[in-house]
């Protein structure tokens, strides 16, 4: 493991977003050309590097705890790594590495990119705070600096929709943040602590009564985040306001964080696995609704929103089941969502930088003229459907059976229509994209550019590999499985003898 | 029996030897087309191939089925769902907030209920 890796790993995105503009303005006096893209590249790409470094010590059945100052918990602040969120961290890592660099060519028409990238590594650097903290209040304030930062790159590129759909992300999402900062008081003035094993010890000594606002408060702020139904509404508007890039890092990655500290907060902090059937019900709905909304739209960039609010309910489903299997499963499926959706929002990316358009109606044939992004997106379709031999069929299989398991069989079937319509909506998508007769004005569109290509292309890979060899996607998921359901582990890691 | 974990492996379903059964039909059914298209060479007249609506010609831009209409028969079917779901999803932001405050109340009930 690299040194410091927990702190670095929250840091160097801090450094690289605030030299971000320095870079850019250095480069443009000594007349260096995409010297920011690359800075920005390089930066990312260390970040894996930590991330990853930190595995061998994790999966070792170790959980890392760094001390902020030399701080004991609960009176320090402090990391606390474990299986789970490690687990989310290298996902997070990876796809902002994958966003970095399909940045590149994408927003290379934009102006203002001292300002994205600045933004992109302020979400990188809030989400690894989310993720690698030990305490409830600094998670927290990473949440809000991600969220900040979202607004911000939600209305990027400052036309009328894009700053409409900012403002309403903004004021929904700070009602959110808003309930998570009341949950947090109302647990400090209860216990009076802010230490997530500290509060995780201390509250089932509380009367059960007392935990129930703020566990509502704390479920319907992430909720927001993650758009579980009815708190869903923000996310379409905002994903196709927003550029191609930034909604497929929105997608792969800031989701994954919404569904961590929510789990986090309610599985270890509150132990309250027996609210896992109300999370699975709510992640039905949440399947249901985004299904058949996304059935009925015309523009990509907003079918792919609602396909996204639809497999965060598969998530919710198989977390919510709170048995091994459901858990193992609905993690599996979070991994495949953020490898296939942040794909699809590229696609959908390279679209729009060839055609200037994501509405389906206007498009048609495209087959011909890009052949490789159609293959792709047949791929990622596929594998979102749950069609062997992609990915998605693996975790789909698996939250199936943890549902039968559990006893919920209906729930399995549920999901199984969901995964029908899933593939019908994809493949209206297809064909409205790519078959059918070529518009005379789309004859002379190119193949996306090779650059854009690159991290598209290693997520199909993905795709096909955790599709042919799922007990690698299986052995992935358990240690953050096992991390989750043993919350008694962390505590005892952080808090040592206290 | 509670699993552990699923096993993929060459049980129920083995993936790499479906994988492999996928490719090689695929492989099959490519050959049957292509032979298929060899025995029998379509000489298709330039009126058969014309697009036929109405005695019209369409123009390749006009030929695309709405992308809303796609599933027409299976909006029919949730008809209730378009008809009250729907119109929540206009993008006014009131609406969004009063949802909000709906999921607050009702995650608020559930909890209460299962926690007590």
């Amino acid at each position: 493991m690299i040194p410091h890796a927990p702190i670095l790993a929250i840091v160097l995105p801090l450094f690289a977003a605030f030299l971000m503009p320095v870079v850019g303005i250095l480069a443009r006096r000594r007349g260096i050309k995409r010297a920011r893209e690359w800075f920005a590249i390089a930066a990312v790409l260390v970040e894996l590097v930590i991330v990853v470094s930190m595995l061998p010590v994790v999966w070792g059945e170790q959980i890392l705890v760094y001390q902020l100052g030399g701080w004991q918990p609960p009176w320090g602040i402090n990391l606390a790594i474990d299986g789970l969120n490690l687990f989310v961290a290298v996902i997070v890592a990876g796809i902002s590495a994958l966003v970095v660099i399909y940045s590149f060519v994408c927003m290379e028409r934009d102006t203002g990119l001292d300002q994205y990238y600045t933004l992109l590594f302020l979400i990188l650097a809030g989400m690894m705070g989310v993720a690698l903290t030990g305490d409830i209040f600094n998670l927290y304030v990473f949440f809000e600096i991600m969220c900040i930062s979202s607004y911000a790159l939600v209305a990027f590129r400052r036309k009328w929709q894009s700053i409409e759909a900012s403002i309403k992300y903004l004021i929904v999402s700070s009602l959110g943040t808003s309930f998570i900062l009341l949950g947090i008081a109302l647990l400090y003035g209860m216990v009076g602590s802010l230490n997530i094993a500290h509060l995780a010890q201390k509250l089932p000594l509380e009367p059960t009564s007392a935990i129930i606002v703020p566990l509502a408060l704390f479920v319907t702020g992430f909720g927001i985040k993650i758009a579980m139904v009815p708190l869903h509404m923000w996310q379409p508007d905002a994903y196709q306001a927003a550029p191609s890039a930034v909604a497929a890092l929105f997608s792969g990655a800031t989701a994954t964080i919404g569904i961590y500290a929510m789990v986090r907060v309610v599985y270890t902090l509150f132990g309250a696995f027996a609210i896992g059937i109300m999370l699975a019900a709510l992640g039905l709905v949440t399947m249901v609704l985004g299904a058949l909304m996304a059935l009925t739209q015309r523009d990509l960039k907003r079918l792919l929103a609602y396909s996204c609010i639809s497999q965060i309910g598969y998530v919710l489903l198989g977390i919510g089941l709170g048995t091994v299997l459901g858990v193992q499963g609905g993690l599996f499926h979070l991994f495949n969502n953020a490898i296939y959706k942040t794909m699809l929002f590229m696609i959908a990316g390279a679209i729009i930088y060839r055609v200037g358009t994501s509405n389906m109606d206007r498009l048609g044939g495209l087959w011909k003229n890009m052949p490789v992004t159609a293959m792709l997106f047949g791929v990622g379709a596929l594998a979102i459907s749950g069609v062997p031999p992609f990915n998605g069929f693996a975790s789909k299989w698996t939250i199936y059976v943890a549902g039968i398991e559990a006893g919920q069989p209906v729930f399995t079937i549920i999901a199984l229509i969901m995964s029908a319509l899933t593939l019908a909506y994809f493949l209206k998508a297809l064909n409205s994209i790519f078959l059918g007769q070529r518009p005379t004005h789309l004859k002379n569109v190119k193949e996306t550019p090779l650059f854009m290509l690159f991290p598209i292309v290693l997520l199909a890979a993905l795709c096909v590999i955790f599709g042919v060899l799922p007990q690698l996607g299986i052995d992935i998921v358990r240690p953050a499985q096992e991390a989750l359901m043993n919350s008694g582990g962390y505590i005892s890691a952080v808090l040592g003898g206290a | 029996m509670v699993s552990e974990s699923v096993l993929f492996g060459p049980g129920f379903w083995g993936p790499v030897v479906a994988t492999a059964a996928l490719l090689l039909i695929t492989a099959v059914g490519w050959l049957i087309l292509i032979g298929g298209r060899r025995i029998t060479k379509a000489k298709p007249s330039a009126g058969k191939i014309q697009t036929y609506a109405c005695g019209e010609t369409l123009k390749a831009e006009e030929a695309h089925v709405d992308s809303e209409q796609f599933f027409s028969t299976i909006s029919r079917v949730f008809r209730p769902f378009y008809r009250y779901v729907r119109p929540g999803h206009t993008g006014v932001l009131s609406t969004y907030l009063f949802w909000v405050v709906v999921g607050l109340i009702i995650i608020l009930a559930a909890i209460a209920v299962v926690l007590r």
